[in-house]
């Protein structure tokens, strides 16, 4: 086999670049997100007013600057999610197969497709 | 591989629950298992941008039925005492995450006093300036959303 080549070179630098700063967006964003998440399923807000109310998330994901935060923290935390369940298959004692690769690695890609698309739906609606 | 291998290595039989036996490798398990806690955050904040493009974004007066999709996910859906139950073990997840990561962060990353020195920075000065960071990251999220409220 050969390695290092150009034919044969390395993937994996661009994942654990995702995995690398999704760990950091977990580790530094995630935790006042979920703050933001359960204040406001106790709050329960309602179309106008109080936290993620409609109006709300409608000024967060009609800024762009906003909308593409959200995105890249979304995205970046799917990307390190996938790739570390990925590699605790072989620790479940499950088979961490080409197949397992593609399901889990294109569930994030999907994911971060699926939210620019719809993001990118919103503003486009909201402009 | 141009020759037939005759390498017949012995792979010793491992139970799926080796790691429940010793602490270290249960402490080791659990923090694997933050990933798939963090992934539930994922697809509940997807679930959310989704309902809210499924509202109608055209209306020109949002009431509560046009707005009905996103307002199932923040009040039905967020509201639900087992979501809430499940978001926080989430967000202890996340915290211990965090430490771990931030703990493991200078053995991944090697940062030097200055470029013509071998000599590294103290580990807790890469550890500290990450909590400086993430109480920052988590300052601005918080401020930001609080701010701008409605």
């Amino acid at each position: 086999m050969k390695h290092n080549t150009p034919e044969h070179r390395s993937d994996e630098p661009i994942y654990w670049l995702l995995f690398g700063a999704g760990g950091m967006v977990l580790g530094m964003i995630f935790p006042a997100v979920l703050i933001l998440l359960i204040v406001a399923g106790i709050m329960q807000p309602d179309l106008n007013e109080g936290l993620l109310s409609f109006a709300h998330v409608k000024s967060m994901l009609g800024n762009w600057l906003s909308s593409l935060a959200i995105f890249v923290c979304v995205s970046l935390a799917a990307w390190h999610c996938m790739h570390r369940i990925f590699h605790s298959l072989h620790d479940l004692r499950l088979p961490a197969t080409k197949l397992a690769w593609f399901a889990l690695y294109g569930a994030a890609a999907c994911i971060t497709f699926v939210a620019l698309g719809l993001q990118f739906l919103i503003y486009c609606k909201l402009f | 591989m141009s020759e037939k291998s005759f390498r017949k290595p012995y792979n010793p039989p491992i139970e799926a629950t080796w790691w429940a036996k010793n602490p270290f490798y249960f402490r080791y398990m659990l923090r694997e298992g933050t990933s798939f806690a963090a992934t539930f955050a994922v697809f509940e904040i997807l679930l959310g941008i989704f309902l809210f493009a499924l509202s109608n974004l055209d209306a020109p007066i949002q009431t509560a039925k046009t707005a009905a999709p996103y307002l199932w996910w923040v009040q039905s859906f967020l509201g639900n005492p087992i979501v809430i139950v499940i978001n926080i073990a989430v967000l202890a997840a996340c915290l211990f995450h965090a430490v771990t990561w931030f703990s493991l962060m200078p053995k991944a990353v090697r940062v030097f006093m200055n470029k013509n020195s071998t000599d590294r920075l103290p580990d807790y000065v890469t550890i500290i300036g990450l909590y400086i960071a993430a109480a920052v990251g988590t300052v601005v999220v918080l401020g930001a959303a609080f701010l701008s409220l409605p």
